[in-house]
């Protein structure tokens, strides 16, 4: 392949997704498994496996709107949008059974008040626990993550397909930089986080710098790579 | 918009809504995911207990290994030795589902063989009769899911321009991640503690302490799963066919190459409702179940 200013664009697309990815990972509710037994406040589950299913959701919405059109803007929207509903479904059915299953009300450990909804808290925290639920605050910042992380996965996806042509090796190179930045993010949030409002929020210019230092190894190695056979 | 394209769609809604069920009914009887940490420590605080153990991996990893390991065999079976479609998916599914068996089978001996000193035994009777349990629940989900990567890539207009392995990698990863954010609540939150107070989070003086018994006799997976299919298992299954099926539906009403503002509005729209859909089920909860008596601070509720 020839290295020209093309190049550099996709690189620094591809540089700007994984960012993209790392800090949209800090807006995710996850409680660990904590959560999953009520025990903490957000998802009942790991951080990097939501922001991957969400993520690549998108890439699957963004792979498809990418066969049909060359315009980026409606590619990164659509890739957006699909990861937003994957997350909204997934939490939307998860509150079903923290509301209709195991009867507790939502509530946030770390803020007094939802800075939403203006709503109580620490009255509406079960004993021994450090929260329970999807408060409102946390659910908009879960969909605001999952639309960082559908933008994300799209715009590595995209310079990705411009150089190679190859939508199969691409969206495997997408979800293997999308992986690496998600794990980076979790690492700095040491597992568990309910959102912006949390006071862990603030340390994301820690995993900010982690992922520019690996994305921009990635996006080099990426853009190198074509398929066998030059297909 | 062609009303072929919508009954598709309808059929992946319908088989993801199947797909998300028996995920989460086979994490339960496996005690797989997040649940399974109370699980792994209750021989260790002195209950010894009769509930499967197989955390091979994270659900959405595990899933993602039993889809794309049915979606290759597939893939080979239709583009090499041109078998028809459901043939492929099912043979494919069945592969899965040994691959399945053998990792379950080979963690619950590893795992509770490393408990020994906590007087954990290992039940061959559960072996026996559990894991089948298991290994048919990972084929319904491989199934169902290669069969929507099948659909996607083969049938539905515009065909997706991802190989099978590829799309059922992605769904394998979501419908794990989905199964271990939703279903799993109602299996940790209330199956495996059903003797606490009810309308509260499990107090971590309780953590370890798992129901051991059960209607009858000792409680094992089987029970675990009759419980969570009643309200876990469907809720995971509608989580999935929600995602898989608004997400195609908007591109299928809309055509993405000159409508494709309307799909991503539609989206949109989706995705503010769900977020209406939340504040309701927070507010309903409030109201109903009130504050903890016991809470001293002085913030008003």
């Amino acid at each position: 392949m020839s290295f020209d200013i093309n190049t550099i664009i996709y690189i620094l697309e591809i540089i700007v997704g994984g960012l993209l990815v790392g800090v949209g990972v800090h807006f995710v509710p996850v409680g660990g498994a904590p959560a999953a037994m009520a025990q903490a406040t957000g998802i009942g589950t790991g951080t990097v496996q939501l922001a991957a299913g969400s993520g690549l959701t998108g890439l699957l919405s963004a792979g498809l709107m990418m066969s049909v059109t060359d315009n980026i803007w409606p590619i990164i929207a659509t890739g957006a949008v699909g990861a937003m509903i994957m997350m909204d479904a997934t939490m939307l059915t998860g509150s079903w059974i923290y509301a209709y299953a195991v009867g507790a009300p939502f509530a946030s450990a770390k803020v007094n008040y939802d800075p939403i909804t203006k709503f109580s808290q620490p009255p509406y925290v079960a004993p021994g626990t450090v929260g329970q639920g999807i408060p409102t605050v946390c659910f908009v910042s879960g969909t605001i993550g999952a639309a960082m992380g559908g933008i994300g996965g799209a715009l590595i996806y995209y310079p990705l397909v411009q150089i190679n042509g190859n939508p199969a090796m691409s969206a495997v190179f997408a979800i293997g930089i999308f992986m690496v930045d998600a794990v980076l993010a979790s690492w700095n949030i040491q597992g568990t986080i309910e959102g912006f409002h949390d006071p862990k929020f603030k340390k994301w210019p820690k995993a900010f710098k982690s992922c520019l230092v690996a994305t921009v190894i990635l996006a080099v190695v990426a853009v190198l790579i074509t398929p066998i056979g030059g297909v | 918009m062609d009303a072929f394209g919508m009954g598709l769609v309808a059929a992946m809604g319908a088989l993801a809504t199947v797909a998300g069920a028996s995920e989460d009914i086979e994490s339960d009887i496996g005690s797989q995911s997040n649940p399974n940490s109370q699980v792994q420590l209750a021989a260790q605080v002195g209950n010894p207990h009769r509930i499967y153990n197989k955390a091979i991996a994270g659900e959405p990893p595990s899933n993602a290994l039993w889809c794309t390991t049915a979606a290759i065999m597939a893939y080979v079976l239709i583009e090499g030795y041109h078998m028809p479609l459901l043939f492929a998916v099912a043979a494919g599914a069945s592969l899965a589902a040994l691959f399945n068996g053998v990792m379950a089978t080979s963690a619950y001996l590893g795992r509770n063989a490393s408990q020994a000193r906590f007087n954990q035994w290992i039940y061959l009777d559960i072996i026996r009769y559990t894991t089948p349990s298991i290994m048919a629940h990972a084929w319904i989900t491989s199934f169902c899911i290669v069969l929507i990567s099948v659909i996607q890539v083969y049938v539905l207009t515009p065909h997706h321009p991802f190989p099978i392995p590829v799309i059922a990698i992605i769904w394998g990863l979501t419908v794990g991640a989905i199964g271990s954010s939703v279903g799993d609540i109602h299996y940790g939150g209330e199956r495996e503690f059903q003797w606490r107070l009810f309308g509260q989070g499990l107090n971590t003086m309780l953590s370890g302490q798992i129901v051991r018994k059960a209607e009858a006799g000792l409680r094992n997976s089987i029970d675990n799963a009759w419980f969570c299919a009643k309200f876990g298992g469907p809720c995971t299954g509608m989580g999935f066919g929600l995602t898989v099926f608004l997400d195609n539906w908007r591109t299928t009403v809309f055509d993405p190459v000159t409508q494709a503002g309307a799909a991503i509005a539609m989206g949109l729209f989706f995705v503010i409702l769900m977020n209406l859909y939340n504040f309701y089920c927070e507010l309903s909860a409030r109201r109903k179940y009130g504050p903890y008596p016991g809470y001293k601070g002085d913030i008003a509720a």
